[in-house]
């Protein structure tokens, strides 16, 4: 080979070398950007501020909730959607739950985020923020029973972001709105909030149900069975008179 | 010049799976297999380190000496085919090594992982005409 021949090869070669670079570097620089911007909040936010306020904090958590708000009891759940007794209590005991009191106008439910493993790879706060994010075009109970029946599925699944897309997709929510929300920080700071909220009760795991009269103190019960929630709640309705 | 290109290919690999494990990127982009069951398994750290340190610092290390290589200055040189081969040969056996435990320890394979390896005996069997050079250089 003439040295004219080598360096023309070299030369050829320097620069599919510094393509390759260039791209390869520069796919993983927008990959730790993308990440660095937050286009996804996937784990909670630092409310370092709100932390040591029980009433700031209660009025950050925003829950959400079902039912006649004027309703003499509330049934309080903090849940974590990879949490299978969570799963359990919302596919199983809830519908009997909404039947009985919910729809009757005698309770409302109130539902908290409980995120029990807040790593971002797990989903389980991005799950919380899709629910919520599905709740903007009012369907969050759909979206949230969907996480849960799909629970073993999407916690397996690496992409997790375009499962929940799917999902949202197969509830026939607005893809553009709905996948903006979740490429978005939005909820973020409520379902941290919900966390921190959980954290300074004190709750141990999930689902931590609670029962109380509209105004008044809320008592946790041992177990999320509906069994259980409906002597809870008949207590406090014959309390209260309207029974 | 083949194994300089596999050499950056692999450190490219490695360098994304070694942002992954030290938090710098989201999810990992994984369309074949369970490369998080992959990445979270206790294999994937040796001590603190993550194991995608070991692939970086190799292929680095490869991609110089191939590089070195190209040099008018290390053309009748056995260090670099001596080094060239010994690293190739010390890679795959180490990949041999994390394919393994992905098959039969983790049961879970990463397409990453699995990428690197290829990559390593690619760059192995690369080098293998610089046993050539060895022999000449004699």
């Amino acid at each position: 080979m003439s040295d004219g021949q080598a360096g023309g090869n070299l030369k050829g070669f320097y620069m599919v070398f510094g393509a390759v670079a260039l791209i390869g570097l520069g796919a993983l620089g927008f990959n730790v950007a993308s990440k660095a911007m937050g286009t996804a909040a996937m784990e909670p936010v630092d409310l370092e501020e709100v932390r040591e306020d029980l009433r700031l904090l209660r009025d950050l958590a925003v829950p959400v909730v079902k039912g006649d708000p004027d309703a003499p009891v509330t049934i309080i759940v903090f849940g974590d959607y990879l949490c299978n007794h969570c799963a359990a209590f919302s596919l199983r005991e809830r519908p009997r739950l909404e039947a009985e009191y919910v729809e009757s106008g005698k309770a409302r439910l109130v539902f908290y985020d409980f995120v029990l493993d807040t790593r971002p790879e797990t989903g389980t706060f991005l799950a919380a923020r899709a629910a919520r994010c599905a709740g903007d075009q009012g369907r969050f109970w759909e979206f949230h029973d969907r996480l849960y029946r799909s629970q073993i599925t999407w916690g397996m699944d690496s992409d997790k972001l375009g499962t929940f897309q799917e999902y949202g997709e197969a509830l026939g929510l607005d893809s553009r709105e709905f996948n903006g929300c979740l490429k978005s920080d939005r909820y973020a700071q409520e379902v941290s909030a919900n966390w921190e909220l959980a954290q300074a009760l004190g709750l141990g795991g999930t689902p931590a149900v609670l029962v109380g009269a509209e105004g008044g103190m809320s008592r946790n019960l041992p177990d999320y069975y509906f069994e259980t929630i409906q002597q809870a709640v008949d207590e406090v309705l014959g309390g209260s008179g309207t029974n | 010049m083949v194994v300089a290109i596999l050499a950056l290919l692999g450190f490219l690999v490695s360098l994304y799976m070694l942002a992954y494990a030290l938090g710098l990127v989201g999810q990992v982009i994984c369309g074949v297999g369970n490369c998080e069951a992959v990445q979270n398994s206790p294999y994937s750290r040796i001590g603190p380190l993550p194991v995608a340190t070991l692939g970086v610092a190799g292929y680095l290390a490869l991609m110089v000496v191939s590089f070195l290589g190209l040099q008018p200055g290390f053309q009748g040189s056995r260090a670099v085919p001596f080094a060239l081969l010994g690293g190739g040969a010390l890679g795959v056996v180490f990949s041999a090594y994390l394919t393994y435990l992905e098959a039969f320890v983790i049961h879970a394979w990463c397409q990453w992982c699995v990428s690197s390896a290829v990559i390593m005996v690619l760059a192995f069997v690369a080098s293998l005409p610089e046993l050539r050079r060895i022999g000449d250089s004699k």
